[in-house]
C-alpha cells in the first residue's frame, strides 16, 4: 500500500471512531505525561544535588592521614608521602592541604555591603596548593603575602548560596554574589576560640581578604594559601610539616578505582564522605524517580491494554470492510499495516501531547514554586530538566505503547479470512 | 480465460464433522463467455467463486484464472492477481463508508504496488460506464441501493480486470434496478468481459451465455 492511500484510510479510520480514538489518545497521553514529568523532575533535582549541594569532582581523590599510625609503613602526609602518592598511575597532580591548627575566630564591626554589622564568628580556614583554586581567584595570584598583609582566602560557593538563602534573609542582611564579595576584608585572630581549646603558644592578629568563590572551597570555612597556613601553625607552635590531605587528581575518572587501591597500600585512608553523601543523595532521587517513573509506565501499559481494546473492538466491526479490501487487492501485510499505522497515529498524538502536557506542567510547577515556595538553599530556577532525548523518548515510548497494544488486533486482522466475511454463509 | 481441474473443498462444520462443498469440479470459462452458476443455497456456489477469485485457498485441485495458475501463490501474489486480473461484486454491495463513491471505485489503487496515475479519472470513466458519473462525490448512505450497486460493479471495472466475478449481485435489489444491473452486466460482457455470476435469479441466468448447476458440490 502506498502511503497516501495508507494516510486516507488511517485518517478515516480514525475519524470514524472519534471518541475511541479520544479516549486511546488520552490515555497514553497520560501515561507519558506523567513519565516525562517525573523524569525531567529527577533529572533536576538530580542536578541541583550534583552541581550545588554535593559538586563532586568525580576524577579527585581526598586523600588523609591514617587514623592509627603505621610507622615507617606509613599512615603519615609528610611531603615524602606526597611525592609518592603524585607518583601513582593516573595521578596527573596532586593538592597538598595543611589546616591551620589552631581555633580562630573575626570580630566584626563595621559597614557589611550598606549595613552596619556586628558580630563575631568562628573561623575554620585550610591551606591548599595555589592551583588547586587558582581558576576561581579572581584577585592576585593567592600566595603567602607575608606577616601583617591580609592573606587571600577563597570562599565556598556553597557556603555564599547557605548565607544568601537562610542566615541573609533571617538577619536582614544583604545578599552576596561572588563579585561584591571578591576584595572584602574582615579582621582574624588565630588560636583564639569561643568554644574550643586554644593552643599552648600565642595569639595572632591578621586579615582575610576574599579573592574568589568556589566549588572546591570549605563548606564551613576559607581556603588560604598552603605556605599562609604554614606560617600560621609555625608560629603557633602546632605542626607545620605534615599535611592533613591531599586532593589527587586523576588523568580520567576511570582511573579513579586504581588510585584509591594505590593510596590504601600506601596505609593512607581515602576520604569519600562528600562522595558518599552525593551518591546517596542521587540515590534517594533517582529511586524517588524511579518509582514514579514505573507508575507512569504502569499507566502506559494500561494504555496500551486500552488500545489493544478499542483496536479490537474496530477490527470486530470492521470486518466486512477489511474483507473487501482484501478482495480489491489487499495482502494480510497490508491490512496488518493499515491496523499498526493506525495505533502509530494514535501512539503519537498521545505521546507528543503527553510530552507537551508534561512540558506544561513543568512550567506551571516552576512558576508556582517561585511565586509561593520561600528562598531556601540550592533552590534552582527550574526544578525540571528536559534533554532532547527526553521529548523523543516520551513521543517515542508513546508510539511503542500503541504499536505494542495494536499487535495482537492487527494480526486478528491480517487474519481475516475475507471468503467467510464477505459471503456471511457457505453456499 | 478460466479453468477449473478437480476442485475440492472441505469445511469442519464441528457436530457434522468434515463438509464436503466443492467435490471434484471441473469446468472451463472461455474468454468472452458470460457463465451463470445456479444451484440451491449450500450447494457450493460461493465457495466456488471465492476459490476462482483467490480469496479461498484451502482447496485441492487446479485453478487457473487469467492465465494465472492459483494453486501455491503466496499471499501477496494472490492479493496482486486479485487487484490486477478480477473483479468482484457482491450481494451485499460492500462499500466502504466514509468514503465518496469516486474513492471507493478507486479503492482498489490503495493497494496496487504501482498505482495508476490517473485514478481519480479512471474511477470518474468506470462511474460513466455505470451510469453514475454525476454522483461521484457522494457518500455510500447517500445512494439508493441499485446505485450502491452500480458504484460497487464501478469499482469492480476499475482496475480493467480481464473477469468479472459476481456474488448474487442482484439479490437485495428490487426487480428494476435487478433487471438494469443485468442489462449492464451484458453490455460489459459483449464488451469483451468475461463474466461468471453465481446466481438464484432467473433474470441473470437468461442472460447467461452458458450455465453451471451445482448439487451438493458437483457439477450436474
Amino acid at each position: 500500500m502506498n502511503g497516501r492511500s495508507l494516510r486516507r484510510l488511517v485518517r478515516l479510520n480514525l475519524s470514524r471512531e472519534r471518541r475511541a480514538s479520544v479516549s486511546s489518545v488520552f490515555g497514553v497521553g497520560v501515561g507519558i505525561a506523567s513519565l516525562v514529568f517525573f523524569v525531567a523532575l529527577g533529572l533536576g533535582v538530580g542536578r541541583v544535588v550534583r552541581e550545588q549541594v554535593f559538586p563532586v569532582d568525580a576524577s579527585l581523590v581526598e586523600v588523609v592521614p591514617s587514623q592509627l599510625s603505621l610507622g615507617l609503613l606509613g599512615g603519615k602526609l609528610d611531603q615524602a608521602a606526597v611525592d609518592r602518592l603524585a607518583a601513582l598511575p593516573g595521578v596527573e597532580a596532586a593538592y597538598r592541604k595543611m589546616s591551620v591548627r589552631v581555633p580562630a575566630v573575626s570580630f566584626y564591626d563595621g559597614d557589611f555591603f550598606g549595613r552596619r554589622l556586628r558580630m563575631g564568628i568562628e573561623v575554620l580556614a585550610v591551606g591548599v596548593d595555589p592551583d588547586f583554586v587558582k581558576q576561581d581567584v579572581q584577585l592576585g595570584d593567592f600566595g603567602d603575602p607575608g606577616e601583617g598583609k591580609p592573606i587571600p582566602a577563597v570562599a565556598a560557593t556553597r557556603l555564599i548560596e547557605i548565607y544568601n538563602k537562610s542566615f541573609a534573609q533571617s538577619r536582614g542582611l544583604p545578599q552576596l554574589s561572588a563579585t561584591m564579595l571578591t576584595g572584602f576584608t574582615f579582621p582574624v585572630d588565630w588560636n583564639r576560640s569561643f568554644v574550643a581549646e586554644v593552643k599552648p603558644g600565642p595569639m595572632t592578629r591578621g586579615q582575610l581578604q576574599v579573592v574568589g568563590v568556589s566549588d572546591r572551597g570549605l563548606l564551613a570555612g576559607v581556603v588560604i594559601p598552603l605556605d599562609a597556613a604554614r606560617r600560621i601553625n609555625r608560629a603557633s607552635g602546632v605542626d607545620a610539616a605534615t599535611f592533613t590531605g591531599v586532593a589527587l587528581k586523576a588523568v580520567e575518572p576511570s582511573k579513579v578505582p586504581g588510585i584509591v587501591e594505590g593510596v590504601k597500600a600506601m596505609g593512607l585512608r581515602v576520604d569519600d564522605q562528600e562522595r558518599r553523601m552525593a551518591e546517596n543523595a542521587g540515590a534517594a532521587v533517582a529511586i524517588t524517580t524511579s518509582a514514579m517513573a514505573l507508575l507512569s509506565l504502569l499507566i502506559c501499559v494500561l494504555a496500551a491494554f486500552n488500545i489493544a481494546h478499542a483496536l479490537s473492538a474496530s477490527v470486530r466491526a470492521r470486518e466486512r470492510e477489511l474483507g473487501v479490501m482484501r478482495a480489491v487487492g489487499a495482502s494480510r501485510r497490508d491490512v496488518f499495516g493499515l491496523v499498526m499505522a493506525e495505533a502509530s497515529v494514535l501512539g503519537l498524538f498521545g505521546g507528543a501531547g503527553g510530552t507537551l502536557l508534561a512540558l506544561a506542567a513543568a512550567s506551571g510547577v516552576d512558576m508556582l514554586a517561585a511565586r509561593v515556595l520561600p528562598e531556601f538553599p540550592f533552590k534552582p530556577d527550574s526544578f525540571f530538566v528536559v534533554p532532547p532525548w527526553l521529548v523523543a523518548g516520551g513521543v517515542a515510548l508513546g508510539v511503542l505503547a500503541a504499536v505494542a497494544g495494536a499487535f495482537l488486533p492487527a494480526r486478528r486482522a491480517s487474519a481475516i479470512d475475507p471468503a467467510r466475511v464477505l459471503a456471511g454463509q457457505v453456499g | 480465460m478460466i479453468s477449473a481441474r478437480g476442485l475440492c473443498r472441505s469445511y469442519d462444520d464441528g457436530e457434522r464433522g468434515q463438509v464436503r462443498v466443492l467435490d471434484d469440479v471441473s469446468f472451463d470459462v472461455q474468454p468472452g463467455e458470460f457463465v451463470a452458476v445456479v444451484g440451491r443455497s449450500g450447494s457450493g456456489k460461493s465457495t466456488l467463486l471465492h476459490v476462482l477469485g483467490g480469496l479461498d485457498t484451502g482447496y485441492r485441485g487446479e485453478v487457473s484464472v487469467a492465465g494465472t495458475a492459483l494453486s501455491g501463490l503466496s499471499d501477496a501474489a494472490l492479493a496482486r492477481f486479485r487487484n490486477e486480473q478480477v473483479g468482484f461484486v457482491f450481494q451485499s454491495f460492500h462499500l466502504v463508508q466514509g468514503l465518496s463513491a469516486r474513492d471507493n471505485v478507486a479503492l482498489p489503487s490503495f493497494f496496487s504496488p504501482v498505482p495508476p496515475v490517473d485514478a481519480e479519472a479512471r474511477a470518474i470513466e468506470a462511474l460513466a460506464r455505470v451510469g453514475l458519473e454525476g454522483k461521484a462525490e457522494r457518500l455510500p448512505s447517500q445512494l439508493s441501493g441499485g446505485e450502491r450497486q452500480r458504484v460497487a460493479i464501478a469499482r469492480a471495472l476499475f482496475a480493467r480486470p480481464k473477469v468479472l466475478l459476481c456474488d448474487e449481485p442482484t439479490g437485495n435489489l428490487d426487480a428494476a434496478t435487478s433487471e438494469q444491473v443485468v442489462a449492464l452486466f451484458t453490455e460489459l460482457n459483449k464488451g469483451g468481459l468475461t463474466v461468471l455470476a453465481v446466481t438464484h435469479e432467473d433474470r441473470l441466468r437468461r442472460a447467461a451465455s452458458r450455465v453451471l448447476t451445482l448439487v451438493e458440490g458437483k457439477l450436474s
